[in-house]
């Protein structure tokens, strides 16, 4: 059967290493036209390595062949394997983290390096002059985004001005303007709602069973099952095994994915929604633009509170008002702990009052991507290990920053390596260890778990169920319906800046009862 | 080696990596110490006299090694002050001036230290009131800071600038002084840099401002603090360049600003300054580029150009070095930050 099938994307005994670490052995990988591949494998597991490799974004560090469309393909950059390496139709990639750039509009972003073509005059050679007809890109960009199905994005926007979602469309629609025949989707279903991803499947749906293909990596086992094709599973930078869709078993494949079986509950197991009495975080009348139009909570110690919703309900801004980091425009935050009541008016508030903030956008907000573990994790937990509330002492330092790893099993080489070398997972679990480290009684997680792997998913969701044991008030922003319907106490569920229900645990707690109030 | 599950494959490999890892940072420290021996050799080959040139090495690197120590916490923040050495013109000449009016020492140096630590302050001010990039608001005021000391000069004193009696400051004019002064002001900034909590946030807030915010650091109160810094290394310059010379003219310390650009990165320091900075750049690098700029003069005397000619091919081979450093350094930043 897949004899008759066109390979389109070959690549045989690729390896690739970083420094110390190798994050691909002597790997092959075979891509079908019309297929919808897809990888899955642990964080570092070596699944974005490869693909960044065939998408031009770095060079293989030894490998055997690597064809495309039957030829010799060595792109030197991912816009060279956009463009086929100058014969169209190449390969494209969609990026886990931020591919765009902020500082300019969204028109810009998506003609970035073809500007030319929209200048007002044209010499006889037809090449292009002048200034930029601005009313012709940004037609052109409406143009792009509409081919995809987005219709609310403004062109002419500030990308910066956007959310995380709305960066990630223009990104989809800036890389389908090159008209790929490969197209990457790495990681990126999980930095968009439900509107979002629909629109992402369609547009692999598009792509299937016509002279194109897909590589789709995502941690999320249900979905990809349902996506893809074939399945191929990664395991320390090694394939494991490729599934056919009929082969599809999702314990067989976790057992691949992690070389082992999940010990343990995933989410908690328990049905019992109680947690204390004393309110450690309150809001009353919350009111930010159009993203929170008077909204109020109250959080609980000892309490694990989910907040729902579609990508634009207001929930992540929800979370920075919140830690204080956006000033809301009527409305307070209080904060109580053992000093008493405060009022949390900026970060530096929140913080002198346990409070810990896990940002959606990790590789911006969470972390300094060019320092190392140890200055990510210890900057946050100074009060902890300081000599006298200034001094910092090397030794004490080290000593709480690898209390750190040890207790999350972060992968590393050694405290100085630098974050930006990490995996997704094992970077998520460095901001997981400067935030619990320095004592967080109130944690507010905002999709705690994107683009994380299953086992490092399993292991944050047993902290988390931990530090509510221990009396931790957390909240939980997300928007995976069964991570919140499986950790949260209560469900808040938001719609157009305001809570629209209240969910509390149970058994019987569907995704069904709960949709409805979020569309 | 912290962890058991560590994804370290290849022993081989891991060595290779530490042996970069080592080399790129004991390299400008190598690079000072290949300049000092070249600068020896140079010297003793054409029989000019060595200690009187050390002595010229030592006056030359005080004023801007003091000043970059200092800055040191600007470029850490990943920005750049260009004004210091109007700053530092700015500061000498109002010492002058406030000693040639008074008389007294005392209140000479307190002016010098309002002055020096008033400009840095008003730079940072300036920055966070009108939101505008730090190094922007530099530019504006070196231009304020210059055209104040000149009018200053013209007006208070006679063609060839401001002078002070040599008894002032001459007898910090001593290279034992100075490199008594220098080893105290470098050990009180690495103590605040490396042993405290403002030189943890400080570098965290170079490596990424947006994360900073969140962790509750706030980006003026260290902003302030690193300009602070940089005005008191700015005021100890001041003081060195009128021990050395009593007379200021509109072209003292002109060139300051960039040399401590320059000098930084030679001595190892990340041009966009993070947690990989270092305090001992600015005395490393502030020597290597003396002894570089020292060496060419004399290598190019011998070979018959003029001073002026050799001034300019001088600035050019060490354009040329400091575009190489940044290249190396670059380099190895972007290997750090490959994707996964």
């Amino acid at each position: 059967m897949q004899s008759e099938r066109q390979v389109i994307l070959q690549i045989k005994g690729m390896t690739k290493t970083f420094g110390p670490v190798t994050a691909l052995k002597d790997v092959d990988l075979t891509l079908y036209r019309g297929d919808v591949l897809g990888l899955i494998g642990e964080n570092g597991s070596g699944k974005s390595t490869i693909t960044s490799i065939a998408a031009g974004m770095q060079k293989a560090t030894k490998v055997e062949s690597m064809q495309y469309k039957g030829k010799d393909w060595s792109p030197s950059s991912m816009l060279d394997a956009l463009s086929g390496c100058g014969e169209g139709k190449g390969i494209g990639m969609i990026v886990q983290e931020s591919g765009t750039i902020a500082g300019i509009s969204v028109a810009e972003n998506i003609f970035l390096g073809e500007l030319d073509r929209f200048r007002v005059w044209t010499f006889k050679s037809g090449k292009t002059f002048g200034p930029i007809n601005k009313k012709k890109m940004f037609k052109a960009a409406k143009d792009a985004l509409q081919a995809i199905g987005i219709d609310n994005i403004n062109p002419a926007a500030p990308m910066a001005t956007l959310d995380f979602q709305a960066r990630k469309l223009v990104e989809i629609a800036k890389v389908l303007l090159k008209d790929p025949d490969v197209i990457v989707i790495d990681e990126t279903s999980t930095a968009l709602a439900h509107d979002g991803r629909q629109i992402l499947y369609n547009i692999i749906n598009r792509f299937r069973g016509t002279e194109k293909a897909v590589i789709f990596i995502s941690h999320d086992l249900d979905e990809i099952m349902e996506v893809c094709d074939t399945l191929t599973v990664l395991r320390d930078g090694n394939i494991i095994r490729t599934f056919d869709r009929a082969e599809y078993d999702p314990d067989e494949i976790r057992k691949a994915m992690i070389g082992r079986e999940l010990q343990g509950d995933y989410y908690r197991s328990d049905y019992d929604p109680t947690y204390g009495e004393e309110v450690v975080l309150a809001c009353d009348n919350l009111v930010y633009g159009d993203r929170l139009k008077g909204v109020g909570l109250q959080l609980h110690k000892g309490e694990i509170l989910g907040i729902g919703g579609l990508a634009h309900c207001g929930m992540h801004s929800l979370g920075k008002v919140l830690f204080g980091a956006l000033s809301p425009q009527s409305g307070t935050v209080t904060v109580t702990d053992r000093g008493g009541k405060a009022i949390v008016k900026n970060e530096s508030i929140a913080m002198k009052h346990a409070m810990g903030y896990v940002s959606k956008d990790r590789d911006t907000e969470s972390l300094a991507l060019s320092a190392s573990i140890k200055d990510n994790i210890a900057i946050a937990g100074m009060d902890k290990y300081a000599v006298g509330k200034f001094l910092i002492w090397d030794p004490l330092e080290k000593k709480y920053v690898d209390e750190q790893i040890e207790s999350l099993s972060i992968k590393c080489s050694d405290r100085n390596q630098a974050v930006s070398t990490l995996s997704g997972g094992n970077k998520q679990k460095v901001v997981f260890g400067k935030w619990v480290g320095c004592g967080s009684e109130i944690l507010i997680l905002d999709c705690p778990t994107r683009g994380v792997d299953i086992g490092v998913k399993q292991a944050m969701y047993q902290l988390m169920y931990k530090l509510k044991q221990e009396g931790k008030a957390i909240l939980l922003i997300s928007e995976e319906m069964p991570e919140l319907m499986g950790m949260s106490d209560r469900i808040l569920i938001m719609k157009d800046g305001e809570i629209k229900k209240e969910f509390l645990r149970s058994k019987d707690l569907s995704d069904a009862d709960i949709i409805g109030y979020m569309i | 080696m912290v962890n058991a599950n560590s994804p370290v494959s290849a022993s081989a490999s891991i060595n290779k990596y530490k042996v970069k890892s080592i080399a790129i940072a004991i390299l400008p420290l190598a690079a000072l110490a290949f300049l000092f021996g070249l600068f020896c050799i140079v010297v003793t080959a054409n029989d000019y006299n060595l200690e009187l040139y050390l002595t010229n090495v030592i006056n030359r690197g005080t004023v801007l090694v003091l000043v970059a120590t200092g800055a040191i916490f600007i470029y850490t923040l990943g920005s750049f002050d260009i004004s210091l050495g109007a700053s530092t013109l700015l500061c000498a000449t109002v010492g002058v001036l406030t000693y040639n009016s008074t008389q007294n020492v005392f209140l000479t140096v307190l002016v010098m230290f309002a002055i020096g630590v008033g400009c840095s302050l008003l730079s940072s001010l300036l920055a966070s009131v009108f939101r505008i990039p730090v190094f922007v608001t530099t530019v504006a005021m070196m231009s304020v800071l210059s055209a104040i000391a000149s009018q200053l000069i013209i007006s208070n004193g006679s063609g060839n600038g401001l002078s002070l009696p040599k008894t002032v400051f001459g007898p910090l004019d001593s290279p034992w002084i100075k490199i008594a002064v220098i080893a105290v002001w470098v050990l009180l900034c690495a103590f605040l840099f490396d042993f405290t909590k403002i030189g943890r946030r400080e570098k965290f807030l170079g490596a990424n401002p947006f994360c900073a915010k969140l962790t509750g650091i706030s980006m003026y109160k260290y902003a302030i603090i690193a300009f602070v810094m940089a005005g008191l290394g700015v005021v100890l310059g001041a003081i060195f360049t009128l021990s050395y010379s009593p007379t200021v003219n509109t072209g003292t310390a002109s060139s300051i600003g960039m040399d401590i650009l320059v000098a930084i990165v030679f001595g190892g320091m990340p041009i966009s300054g993070g947690p990989r900075s270092k305090i001992y750049a600015s005395l490393i690098g502030g020597f290597s580029y003396v002894l570089l700029n020292l060496t060419l003069n004399i290598v190019l005397r011998m070979a018959g150009v003029d001073s002026q000619g050799s001034q300019g091919i001088t600035q050019i081979i060490s354009a040329m070095v400091f575009l190489a450093v940044v290249y190396v350094a670059s380099m190895n930043y972007r290997a750090k930050n490959l994707p996964r």
